[in-house]
C-alpha cells in the first residue's frame, strides 16, 4: 500500500517536473531568450521523484520466492516420486467385479 | 463442485502423478463432450488423464470416447498409440498387447514409452526375469531415464537381489542428486539388505539434502521424519549387534548414542508440533522410542 502510493506520487512529481520544464522553456522562447538553463527547483523535483520512485518500487515488489532445491523438494511427496507413470499397470481385478 | 475448482484439482493430479482414478472420472466425465472448448490447450492432457483413469476403474466407454477424440486430433501420434495399447491391455490377453507394442517398436524403435509398456506387461504377468533383462537393455540405450532405474531397483528388490537394487538406485542418485526421496529409498534398501553402516550414512545424507537450508529449530516434515526414523532404527540395530560387518565396507559411525538421542528428539519434535494430528501418533511413538533395552517391537518399512 505504502509502496504503491509512493510510486504514484513519484510518477506524478516526475510528470509535473516535465510539464514545468516544457512551460519554462516555452515561456523563455516567448520572451525571446531561448538559451536559459533549467531552474533549480524543477531539477530538485525530478531528483526527489527519482528517489521516492525507487523507494516505492522496492516496497511494492512481490514477496520473494524460494530458490533452493530443498524448498522445492519439500513440496513433493513420496507417492509422486514413486509413481513411475510410464510403467504403471492399469489392469486390476476390478474388471471381474463390475 | 464448481468447474474451476474441478479443473484445478485435475491439473493438480496431473502435476503430481496422483492415481485418484475414481475422483478423476467423477470430475472429468461431465467435461468429456466439450473438453476442447472448456480447457483450451490443457484439453489433450486432460483427455489422456481421463482415459487412463477410466481404464483403471473399468469405465471403458469413457476411455474409448477419450481415445476417439485424441485420435481425431492427433492422427499419427506415438503417444496416442501408447494409449491405445493400454486400452488393449485392459481387455485383451497380454500376448496380444505385447504383440501390439512389438509392432509399434518395429515401426519406430525409438519409442521409449513402448519399451516401458512391454516391461510393465511382462511384470504384470509374472515374467520378472524377462522384464529385468528387457529393462536393462532399455537402460543401456536410454540411460537418463530416472523412473526406469527406480523401477529396475524395485524389480530387483522384489526378488531379494538387494545388491543389484542398490546398483540401480545409485544410477538414479547420479541422475537426480538433489532428490532426497531416492536417497531415502537407497538407505531403506541398504537397511533391508542388513548393511546398517551404509544405511545410516544414507539416511543422514537424505536428511542433509532435505533440510539443508533449514534453521536448527525447524520441525522435520515429510521425508526427513522417515529418515530420522531410519537413523533411530539403525542406531538400535548397531547397538544390539555391533560386530556385524558392512558388505560395502562403510565405516561404523562414531558417537552412536549421541546420534540415537538426536534422532529420538527429532522424531518426537515432528510428532509434538503438529497440533491435533501430531498428538494422535505421539503416544505410540513415545512408547516405541522407550529405553533401548526394550526387546520385541520391530517396525518394518513398507513402501
Amino acid at each position: 500500500m505504502l509502496g504503491r502510493s509512493l510510486l504514484l506520487f513519484a510518477i506524478l512529481a516526475l510528470l509535473h517536473a516535465a510539464f514545468s520544464t516544457y512551460e519554462h522553456f516555452s515561456h523563455l522562447k516567448a520572451l525571446g531568450k531561448p538559451e536559459g538553463s533549467l531552474p533549480r527547483d524543477i531539477m530538485f523535483e525530478a531528483i526527489i521523484a527519482l528517489a521516492v520512485g525507487i523507494l516505492g518500487a522496492t516496497l511494492n515488489a512481490p514477496p520473494l520466492k524460494e530458490t533452493t532445491w530443498s524448498s522445492e523438494m519439500k513440496t513433493r511427496s513420496i507417492d509422486e516420486m514413486d509413481a513411475r507413470p510410464g510403467f504403471a499397470s492399469y489392469v486390476n481385478r476390478g474388471r471381474n467385479i463390475s | 463442485m464448481s468447474l474451476s475448482s474441478a479443473l484445478e484439482t485435475l491439473a493438480n493430479y496431473r502435476a503430481h502423478n496422483t492415481r485418484a482414478s475414481q475422483d478423476i472420472v467423477d470430475k472429468g466425465k461431465p467435461l468429456l463432450n466439450n473438453a476442447a472448448s472448456k480447457l483450451g490447450d490443457d484439453a489433450w492432457s486432460f483427455l489422456e488423464q481421463l482415459a487412463l483413469a477410466a481404464i483403471e476403474i473399468g469405465d471403458l466407454d469413457v476411455a474409448d470416447e477419450c481415445l476417439r477424440q485424441l485420435g481425431e486430433k492427433f492422427p499419427e501420434s506415438p503417444r496416442v498409440d501408447i494409449l491405445s495399447g493400454i486400452r488393449i491391455e485392459a481387455t485383451e490377453r497380454p500376448e496380444i498387447a505385447l504383440k501390439f507394442y512389438d509392432d509399434l517398436l518395429e515401426a519406430d524403435s525409438s519409442n521409449a514409452a513402448a519399451y516401458k509398456r512391454r516391461i510393465s506387461v511382462l511384470k504384470r504377468i509374472g515374467k520378472i526375469e524377462q522384464a529385468v533383462t528387457e529393462l536393462s537393455e532399455y537402460l543401456d540405450t536410454f540411460y537418463s531415464d530416472v523412473e526406469a532405474w527406480v523401477e529396475l531397483a524395485e524389480l530387483h528388490s522384489s526378488c531379494n537381489q538387494y545388491t543389484f537394487a542398490l546398483q540401480a538406485l545409485s544410477h538414479a542418485l547420479l541422475l537426480a542428486p538433489q532428490n532426497p526421496f531416492y536417497v531415502l529409498e537407497f538407505a531403506e534398501t541398504a537397511y533391508t539388505a542388513n548393511d546398517i553402516p551404509l544405511a545410516i550414512k544414507m539416511f543422514m545424507l537424505a536428511i542433509d539434502i532435505a533440510d539443508r537450508h533449514d534453521s536448527e529449530e525447524s520441525i522435520p516434515t515429510g521425508a526427513s521424519v522417515r529418515a530420522w526414523y531410519g537413523v533411530k532404527l539403525c542406531c538400535r540395530s548397531l547397538s544390539e549387534k555391533p560386530s556385524s560387518p558392512s558388505a560395502s565396507d562403510t565405516p561404523f559411525p562414531k558417537n552412536l548414542n549421541l546420534l540415537d538421542e538426536l534422532a529420538t528428539e527429532r522424531v518426537l519434535t515432528a510428532y509434538s508440533a503438529a497440533g491435533k494430528e501430531g498428538a494422535a501418533g505421539r503416544e505410540l511413538v513415545l512408547s516405541w522410542m522407550g529405553p533401548s533395552d526394550r526387546s520385541g517391537s520391530r517396525v518394518h518399512f513398507v513402501r
